[in-house]
């Protein structure tokens, strides 16, 4: 006889609200690490503490090119403004 | 009256897969979601007997401030094996500038007949005034992806 046996699940999402602003670049780096590495409880210490550091260095990562990225889209924003006759609003993107 | 939704595969979707229905590869645009009203202000039952986008009727937020039916496109990820446990992963879906509440999503194929593929309760309301509203998904592994056959 030939069998099989498995399952066909579906996973849990979680919802993240922030009200009143956009997500921080602190934020959005913490949601893309936890979609490239999860650290599970039954692995070895070691393996755990090397995943760890190795979280650790791509959130650091993450977060410089963010912020990175959000100055210059800050960047190309001022420049449409400026272009539009608006170079008031500019100062709406300084934090 | 009020919703009632529970996360769920629909036995519907499941017999689809079989038949070959849904493709999932990366660069198909063709999945999306839609997102439930607030639990008090619907009816409805949702979950494993939920079959198609259809059903939601009167039950999908209405389009307001920062949601418009019938939902988003999500970018899916080629589906991939982790083990021995086949995965499907999506990208975060955010809604931008928003106020509304919801209770929770529907994923379904528009290139399908609207056929729903995945139910999704959030455990109650979820509010956003004037802010982002995203849906996480969770890591593309065998124990935690959004869709996995074992």
């Amino acid at each position: 006889m030939l069998s099989a046996v498995g399952g066909v699940e579906v996973g849990i999402v979680k919802v993240g609200t922030i009200s009143g602003r956009g997500f921080t670049p602190e934020e959005i780096a913490d949601q893309a690490l936890d979609q490239i590495i999860s650290i599970g409880n039954n692995s070895h210490p070691v393996i755990q503490a090397q995943a760890e550091a190795f979280r650790t260095e791509i959130g650091c990562v993450l977060l410089a090119y963010l912020k990175q990225a959000v100055a210059s889209h800050n960047t190309t924003l001022t420049n449409r403004f400026r272009d539009a006759g608006h170079p008031e609003l500019v100062k709406l993107l300084e934090v | 009256m009020a919703i009632t939704i529970a996360t769920a595969m629909p036995t519907s979707f499941k017999v689809e897969l079989l038949k070959g229905l849904h493709n999932f590869t990366a660069g198909s645009t063709r999945f999306k979601m839609a997102l439930f009203t607030a639990v008090a202000s619907g009816s409805g039952t949702y979950g494993a007997a939920t079959t198609n986008y259809s059903q939601m009727g009167a039950d999908e937020l209405a389009s307001a401030t920062g949601y418009s039916r019938p939902g988003e496109f999500l970018t899916s990820v080629t589906p991939t094996a982790d083990g021995t446990t086949a995965i499907l992963d999506f990208a975060n879906e955010t809604w931008g500038s928003a106020s509304f509440t919801t209770c929770g999503g529907l994923i379904y194929d528009t290139g399908d007949s609207n056929s729903a593929c995945a139910v999704l309760s959030f455990g109650g309301d979820q509010t956003v005034s004037s802010g982002d509203f995203q849906i996480q998904f969770p890591g593309a592994a065998a124990a935690t992806a959004i869709i996995r056959i074992a």
